[in-house]
């Protein structure tokens, strides 16, 4: 049986101030629930006894605030995931936005991806002979998941979902061809991402790239409130180029939200939006 | 008095909940929230074969959807669903828990704490012990536990861990829960 802390509403807010007050990471319109049970692993994980512990150690010791981070952002957790919209990159928009584009294109992954997203990217850029054709951003907050990114290091237990989801993707290699394994652990080939430019972001994204063709922002609102979605949403919008591609997360949608009128759905299942001209 | 019903099922639940569903009437006054184990790649089919012969619509939610009564709500593949407050749907990408994404304990603990006394949690068939844990939440917020009966269960790993975690309030058969919730006025 798992031993959790819970904290209350109230200490929740308090740590999302105290971040704010101190750091000037706004938290303040995260979604609720999945924040606070995030806020429980990072107490009970440091052995932090309970919100005002969690309170002192953020205020007192900036290099806990950088695995802080790292803990509060979900992982990606696999490769691939939503394999039909991995094809469909390969088939349909990735070629496209090459032929189409006098410079090298940008694409960007927005959300906060522990290495999945840009590993996947990597791989089907590779197998389309892409490497060397695209510019790609990663946004990051955290400098230690910089470091892990970059280490190649993935969980190993995952290399079976892993594996099956480049399957389904009818990728052209063997799966292990882009991994090296050792007793240190399984590392993917991180000779593909020299040409990755790491960008340090905020969580309303205010600092973006610009020029941007291919924006994946997968899974990352699911952890927003409305108003923080419109907000990190609205600068995504302005980072975009006119007829420029959008991923969200299979059930997150445009819909509720004050940027929908400015985007066309391009395919719904795998939610891909295309941002309208003018 | 209640304001939603929260049912958790894994292997051997399909034809249970079918049987659920299909015998609710179309007035039901609450929302009934699914959170069922099932294959993670596979994203359409499951809300379809609900839905066939459910008496109320099943609906597979986007993130942040508004929860109405009369509706049954099925945690999409390979997202967690949380209850958020303000009565909405939180979808997760989270690691999965007891090797499940959907978590029954996740959405069975977050609903727990939106809905405190005011809900009712059902678990049926299943092979692992995920719902045991979210089951004794939903008790200790002071809401109504229900435990499908062990001996009616296909497989009765997860009703079984569930009576041992917590007291559970009624064990009944498939055919008592039915017109148990059929009995339920708003």
């Amino acid at each position: 049986m798992i031993i959790r802390y819970d904290i209350g509403i109230v200490e929740t807010r308090n740590i999302i101030k105290t971040i704010f007050d101190t750091y000037g990471y706004d938290f303040r319109d995260y979604a609720l629930t999945s924040f606070k049970r995030r806020l429980e692993d990072v107490i009970t994980e440091n052995g932090l006894r309970d919100a005002d512990g969690l309170i002192y150690r953020l205020q007192n010791n900036k290099d806990f605030f950088d695995s802080f981070l790292k803990e509060i952002t979900p992982e990606t957790t696999e490769m691939f995931r939503d394999p039909s919209l991995w094809r469909t990159l390969r088939d349909d928009i990735l070629l496209d936005i090459v032929k189409s584009s006098t410079n090298k294109p940008k694409i960007w992954i927005a959300n906060f991806d522990s290495g999945e997203e840009l590993y996947s990217l990597h791989i089907i850029l590779k197998e389309l002979h892409l490497l060397e054709s695209v510019q790609v951003y990663l946004s990051y907050m955290s400098e230690s998941v910089k470091k892990k990114v970059l280490s190649g290091r993935i969980d190993q237990k995952q290399t079976e979902v892993n594996e099956a989801n480049y399957e389904r993707t009818n990728g052209q290699h063997k799966f292990g061809e882009y991994f090296t394994s050792s007793p240190m652990g399984t590392f993917f080939d991180t000779s593909l991402l020299s040409g990755v430019t790491f960008t340090k972001q905020d969580t309303f994204f205010t600092n973006p790239p610009g020029g941007i063709k291919l924006l994946l922002f997968r899974n990352q609102t699911i952890y927003y409130n409305q108003s923080h979605q419109d907000k990190a949403l609205g600068n995504l919008h302005d980072s975009l180029v006119a007829g420029g591609f959008l991923a969200l997360g299979t059930r997150e949608t445009l819909d509720n939200t004050n940027i929908n009128h400015k985007f066309t759905v391009v395919n719904d299942p795998d939610k891909i939006y295309k941002k309208k001209t003018g | 008095m209640y304001k939603a019903v929260i049912i958790g099922g894994s292997a051997g639940s399909f034809q249970v909940i079918t049987r659920i569903l299909n015998s609710l009437p179309p007035t039901f006054p609450l929302p009934v929230l699914l959170s069922l184990h099932r294959l993670k790649h596979v994203r359409s089919g499951f809300v379809e074969a609900l839905s066939i012969k459910s008496s109320i619509p099943v609906i597979e939610p986007y993130d942040k959807d508004q929860i109405k009564p009369g509706k049954a709500y099925l945690a999409p593949a390979n997202y967690h669903m949380f209850i958020e407050l303000g009565n909405r749907i939180a979808l997760s990408t989270e690691e999965p828990v007891n090797h499940s994404r959907p978590s029954i304990d996740l959405s069975f603990s977050t609903a727990a704490q939106v809905y405190r006394e005011k809900l009712i949690g059902i678990i049926l068939s299943g092979a692992n012990k995920d719902g045991a844990y979210g089951l004794k939440k939903i008790k200790d917020f002071g809401g109504l536990t229900i435990v499908q009966d062990p001996e009616e269960c296909q497989v009765k790993t997860m009703t079984e861990a569930s009576l041992k975690l917590s007291k559970v309030d009624h064990v009944l058969s498939t055919q008592e829960i039915i017109r148990f919730l059929q009995n339920l006025k708003q």
